[in-house]
């Protein structure tokens, strides 16, 4: 996978994931459903394991996540795109996953680009983080004080926070819920922006 | 009446005895019931004294709970047919009308195996998508042992389940148990299994899944009869396919539960 994996723990996978019909679509709508939901959150809690916050499905299709050896059973990528397709959909009106997965645009695989191929897994949606970044600058009392977005992502104060070391495309997403919502302000040049949050 | 009364007296002297035995027999009857009553009394008494002193191990250990309700039972007091007559006075405890649990133990065991009956609902509705609304007893008291968040589990055991979903029969919830081979399921949609899906099933319980050629060979069915019984299931949601494998395999949902996505 192309992020690097910070945790040393082993992933625990549920008991679905020892369950070999999980790996073949179910027939059934309603059991369809059910097991999309099962993997929706094994990927969110994969991915949050693993701090993965793009995931390419081309590299993903061969790691554990969707390939369990032991068992000999593959979700394989046409499986596994219609999974992530159903998480990116809305709960009520689309009857899918909540949102919890977008596809990344014009991404591109192994050279050619391939329409969803590649997507934001969000087992934090960037509305989410934006709570989790208001929360932080309260508990340390930094309204009112210029942060780089490389201080928030890379700095030392921030090393016990779950937001270090995130991906930069997150954190600005996550940043730009904020101005929308009138509670920060970002400035300065790509690459090496600058936030004030009040 | 040593000798056979003769002439018009021996019908007035037969109405007189027969009266008498009457009233002997009546006489008999009232102290035979008078009797039977303090017994009663002094048996409920005692019970109650008993529920009361073990208040706290009917509650809390589900083996003796069990063997409590049995007793209750063997001597017909229903506790169940008491506790679904929980009312008005709920907690005031020994007032008249109130349950027999309510009566001893001033509504707790009621709460209690409403409590249980909450968390069996509320498991079979969260699972149906993927059992198609039959999970095993044993699974079910498992899920409620370990409860939803933390410190919500309930020490409970497979009859107080049973009895949970028994309690939710006069509310036509359309809960009910079934037997499949030597497991019993709590079946939650309405829904008869017939014989032959009663059997696939149990045979999914011995061997952990099953394919069509295996019930052609075992149970010597044809192949369009396997095949439907397995259609059936698998639209009614009780079986989940794989077909990764050489020839289509159909598995139970029910070792799924630990999961809590």
């Amino acid at each position: 996978m192309a992020t690097s994996t910070t945790t040393t723990t082993p992933f625990t996978f549920p008991p679905t994931y020892n369950f070999p019909p999980f790996f073949t679509p179910q027939p059934n709508s309603t059991t369809r459903h059910s097991q999309l939901q099962k993997w929706s959150s094994l990927i969110q809690s994969w991915c949050r394991h693993h701090r993965t916050y793009r995931l390419s499905l081309v590299d993903a299709v061969d790691s554990p996540l969707f390939h369990n050896a032991a068992l000999r059973k593959r979700l394989d990528l046409a499986e596994a795109r219609a999974v992530v397709d159903w998480m990116t959909k809305k709960e009520e009106e689309e009857g899918g996953g909540g949102q919890r997965a977008e596809w990344i645009e014009g991404a591109s695989a192994g050279g050619n680009a391939m329409p969803k191929s590649v997507a934001w897994i969000w087992w934090r949606r960037p509305e989410e983080w934006a709570d989790v970044l208001v929360d932080w600058i309260d508990a340390t009392g930094q309204r009112g004080v210029v942060l780089t977005v490389f201080e928030l992502v890379q700095g030392e104060a921030t090393v016990s926070q779950e937001f270090h070391g995130m991906d930069n495309d997150v954190m600005m997403k996550a940043l730009n819920v904020l101005v929308k919502r009138g509670k920060a302000s970002v400035f300065g040049n790509e690459g090496e922006e600058g936030v004030k949050f009040f | 009446m040593s000798r056979r009364g003769v002439g018009l007296g021996a019908f007035a002297n037969r109405t007189q005895a027969t009266q008498s035995f009457a009233t002997h027999g009546a006489n008999l009857r009232s102290t035979h019931t008078a009797s039977l009553q303090t017994q009663l009394s002094v048996f409920q008494s005692l019970l109650h004294t008993f529920a009361l002193e073990h208040s706290s191990t009917i509650k809390s250990n589900p083996t003796f709970r069990a063997e409590f309700a049995r007793m209750c039972n063997t001597i017909g007091v229903d506790p169940l047919a008491a506790s679904n007559v929980k009312g008005k006075n709920g907690r005031r405890g020994l007032g008249e009308g109130g349950s027999f649990w309510t009566q001893i133990m001033g509504g707790d065991m009621n709460d209690f195996y409403f409590e249980v009956a909450v968390r069996v609902v509320e498991l079979c509705r969260d699972t149906r998508d993927e059992n198609g609304g039959l999970i095993g007893v044993e699974e079910c008291r498992k899920r409620v042992r370990k409860g939803k968040a933390i410190g919500s589990g309930l020490e409970v055991s497979e009859d107080d389940i049973l009895r949970a979903v028994r309690s939710l029969e006069p509310l036509g919830s359309g809960f009910s148990i079934v037997h499949v081979g030597s497991k019993q399921y709590i079946r939650s949609i309405p829904k008869e299994l017939n014989t032959d899906q009663a059997t696939v099933l149990e045979v999914i319980q011995m061997l952990g899944f099953v394919s069509v050629s295996m019930l052609q060979l075992n149970l010597n069915w044809e192949k369009a009869r396997a095949q439907t019984v397995i259609d059936d299931l698998l639209a009614d949601g009780l079986v989940w396919l794989d077909a990764q494998g050489p020839e289509k395999e159909y598995w139970s949902p029910q070792n799924l539960l630990d999961d809590s996505g």
